[in-house]
């Protein structure tokens, strides 16, 4: 397991400080807030089961204490029928396509092991989203679904989302959110002084 | 600015001018017009920002001022729109440009004279040349003086913004191998800048947000150059205004534009329209609305800009976040010796953003799982370099209608875009060579990202009614008062990004449009 890239509380100490502008703290601290009762709206319950398993598989989050709802995250974009800009063409709306992509994923482990996705163990999930991401993966539902089309949609999503979050981004030892007084030392090996300093010499 | 002073017009007062679109192809045609004295309206499908108040240093909040409604992609190489090439609000696609505005240089007009592929602008560098030089002055840009590439040109009235860590390994690497650089022109301020009519601008402060909303002015967006210019001098611009026809009279003419604002159906009466709705917008509304086609070009001949990015990961600490995005340049790939393409391209360093990075490396690596975190935990050592290439146009990368209805019932556009041998070909020289340069510079880890840039042509201008849908001022050949003022017009894609000849062309159609009303009443 790896270490964060900044001490355990930078981020929380640093998005209640006067280093960050009032109206970037009211996008980013709320999204430190628990979810609470996790309660899907476009997906039913077997289907949010899937997504959550294939989420588990993409970005595992065993060592995070409080892991990013990213199942949850899709789910309400997708209520909200917000989208991105742009489809492929070889792609249904994004709804369709994860209703349909999940339904897939079963397919493929019933054809592959004899149970649905979600009841696998890990190492059977990621088999069957490697075949997905290659285009192919067994299943009536990927004659017709582009599957590495759809997992890189999915991938995509999930990783934005991942990243979005305030404790992802001190994993990473990212602070551009530390918005009031810009940057002055922006060159290479170059830190302002009131900067956070890494914890591990060897991310300095 | 103070709002209370803005003029407005009646829906049954035909203004002079009714301008679609305020962004870099929309608001200099305002400004411009309005400063003569006409009577102008714009109208905005997105809404009027005020950043200091509305916008974050975050990445997903700031989506908002991408243009997110659907576009289908389609082709060998479906493009990517949203954050990557579409923007909405008063200030368009400026919103979240990066401010990169080198001037295209004389050749890039005369492609198929140089290399016989391609198309000739009708106009050339002579005529929007006196344009450059007073945009470079108004929006305050800050760029190396001399410019080591090109013809000569003014001084940049701003000394160049600081190099950040992406710069300076491009820079490292770049000598090594024997490439010249040199800063980039940026249209971002590097002192206080002050304009009549548009006041203060403070200087920037390398907050590193340009692709995702400056909150400090201090990047020359539209929003906060152009459409105050405008304003001050009497037009009115109407955000959430979502322009779906056009009344005509039965000679053809325009009378009115037909909109749809907070769910109301409205219209304008009006003398002349300016259609500035960029290389997507404009070709669908004109599809919508079977106008402007009597030539079938409407929609075709779509281009993107070869833009591969090269990444790679450095022992220094780069952070990536800082700085504007692309501080350095380097045009001696302009137009390279002993290769086989026609054209050629331009090398810029960048930084990044952790979501957009992590997205794009997900997307072009494939990779996921442990092994995803454990290359972004490297985020901060990571620095890129991109080209900027010529894309030849070709008559099957179009727009069209799709079946599928939007959130307002009109069909979304689907998008076409296959690249060509030359574009391929560029593409492979030119990742051959950024590979060359990260080695230099100490790179390790490297990987490229296959991306097209910018949405151009779709409505291009031409000498001859037949082969094209504007001629060079822009004038629609078949509707007497229909004018485009945008990417869409852009008979080749030129080698560098379009911003800055957008704003000069909008400025040369916004003069030539008021030498005619002038040669009319004399």
């Amino acid at each position: 397991m790896q270490s964060n890239y900044y001490p355990p509380g930078t981020m929380r100490d640093l998005l209640q400080s006067a280093l960050v502008t009032e109206k970037t703290r009211a996008e980013l601290l709320p999204r430190l807030e628990p979810d609470g009762e996790v309660i899907p709206r476009v997906f039913d319950i077997h289907a949010f089961r899937t997504l959550r398993a294939a989420c588990a598989r993409i970005i595992p989050q065993v060592d995070r204490a409080d892991p990013v709802e990213l199942a949850l995250r899709l789910d309400e974009r997708l209520a909200a029928g917000l989208g991105d800009g742009w489809r492929y063409g070889t792609m249904p709306p994004d709804t369709e396509a994860h209703r349909r992509g999940l339904v897939g994923l079963d397919e493929s482990g019933q054809a592959l092991f004899g149970a649905d996705f979600a009841t696998l163990d890990g190492a059977r999930q990621d088999e069957i989203l490697r075949a997905v991401q290659r285009g192919e993966a067994p299943g009536v539902t990927w004659a017709a679904l582009p599957g590495g089309r759809y997992f890189e949609e999915l991938l995509a999503e999930l990783v934005e989302c991942y990243y979005s979050h305030p404790l992802s981004l001190e994993e990473i030892g990212y602070v551009g959110m530390a918005d009031a007084w810009g940057w002055q030392q922006i060159g290479l090996d170059q830190l302002e002084p009131w900067e956070p300093r890494a914890v591990d010499d060897a991310h300095a | 600015m103070t709002r209370m002073h803005e003029r407005t017009y009646a829906f049954h007062e035909a203004v002079d001018a009714l301008v679609i679109g305020t962004g870099a192809g929309g608001a200099p045609v305002m400004a411009r017009l309005a400063a003569a004295g006409l009577s102008v309206v714009a109208l905005e499908a997105g809404p009027q920002w005020n950043p200091a108040q509305d916008f974050a240093t975050d990445e997903r909040s700031q989506s908002k001022l991408f243009w997110n409604d659907e576009r289908i992609s389609a082709g060998a190489d479906p493009l990517h729109f949203g954050n990557n090439n579409s923007g909405t609000g008063v200030g368009g696609s400026t919103l979240h440009y990066t401010g990169y505005v080198p001037r295209p240089q004389p050749d890039d007009f005369h492609l198929h004279t140089e290399f016989g592929v391609g198309m000739d602008w009708p106009l050339g560098y002579a005529d929007l040349a006196p344009y450059y030089d007073e945009l470079e002055r108004f929006l305050g840009v800050s760029g190396p003086s001399p410019y080591p590439w090109g013809p000569p040109r003014p001084a940049y009235p701003l000394a160049p913004l600081p190099l950040n860590g992406p710069a300076q390994l491009m820079q490292r690497g770049c000598a090594a191998h024997g490439i010249r650089t040199s800063p980039a022109p940026n249209a971002a301020l590097s002192a206080p800048y002050f304009q009549a009519g548009v006041g203060w601008r403070a200087a920037c402060t390398n907050r590193g947000f340009c692709q995702a909303g400056c909150s400090t002015g201090a990047k020359a967006s539209m929003d906060v150059t152009f459409v105050p210019l405008a304003v001050r001098a009497g037009a009115e611009v109407r955000p959430g205004s979502f322009v779906t026809g056009f009344e005509r009279d039965s000679c053809g003419r325009i009378t009115g534009v037909v909109y749809h604002r907070d769910g109301v159906e409205q219209r304008q009466r009006c003398c002349a329209v300016f259609l500035c709705a960029g290389a997507i917008e404009t070709p669908r509304l004109l599809l919508i609305n079977d106008l402007a086609n009597a030539s079938g070009m409407v929609g075709h001949n779509f281009m993107a800009h070869t833009g591969m990015q090269v990444w790679g990961r450095f022992e220094e600490d780069v952070r990536p976040y800082k700085g504007i995005p692309g501080s350095l340049i380097s045009e001696d790939t302009h137009r390279p010796s002993d290769v086989d393409f026609a054209g050629g391209y331009l090398l810029q360093s960048i930084g990044v953003l952790p979501v957009t990075y992590a997205s794009q490396f997900a997307r072009g690596r494939g990779v996921w799982g442990e092994a995803l975190r454990e290359h972004m935990r490297s985020y901060n050592h990571m620095a890129g370099i991109n080209i900027l290439g010529e894309c030849l146009p070709y008559t099957s990368n179009r727009i069209e209608l799709s079946d599928a209805p939007d959130a307002r019932g009109l069909p979304k556009p689907r998008v076409h875009f296959t690249a060509g041998e030359n574009e391929r070909r560029m593409t492979t020289h030119a990742e051959a060579l950024m590979r060359a340069i990260w080695d230099r510079a100490g790179a390790r880890d490297v990987w490229s990202y296959q991306r097209y840039a910018h949405t151009i042509g779709t409505c291009r201008m031409g000498p001859q009614a037949p082969d094209s849908v504007v001629d060079q001022d822009g004038r629609v050949w078949d509707v007497p008062n229909l004018i485009i003022s945008d990417n869409s017009t852009f008979p080749s894609s030129l080698s560098v990004n379009p911003a800055l000849t957008i704003m000069a062309l909008a400025l040369r159609t916004a003069d030539r449009f008021l030498e005619r009303i002038r040669r009319s009443e004399t």
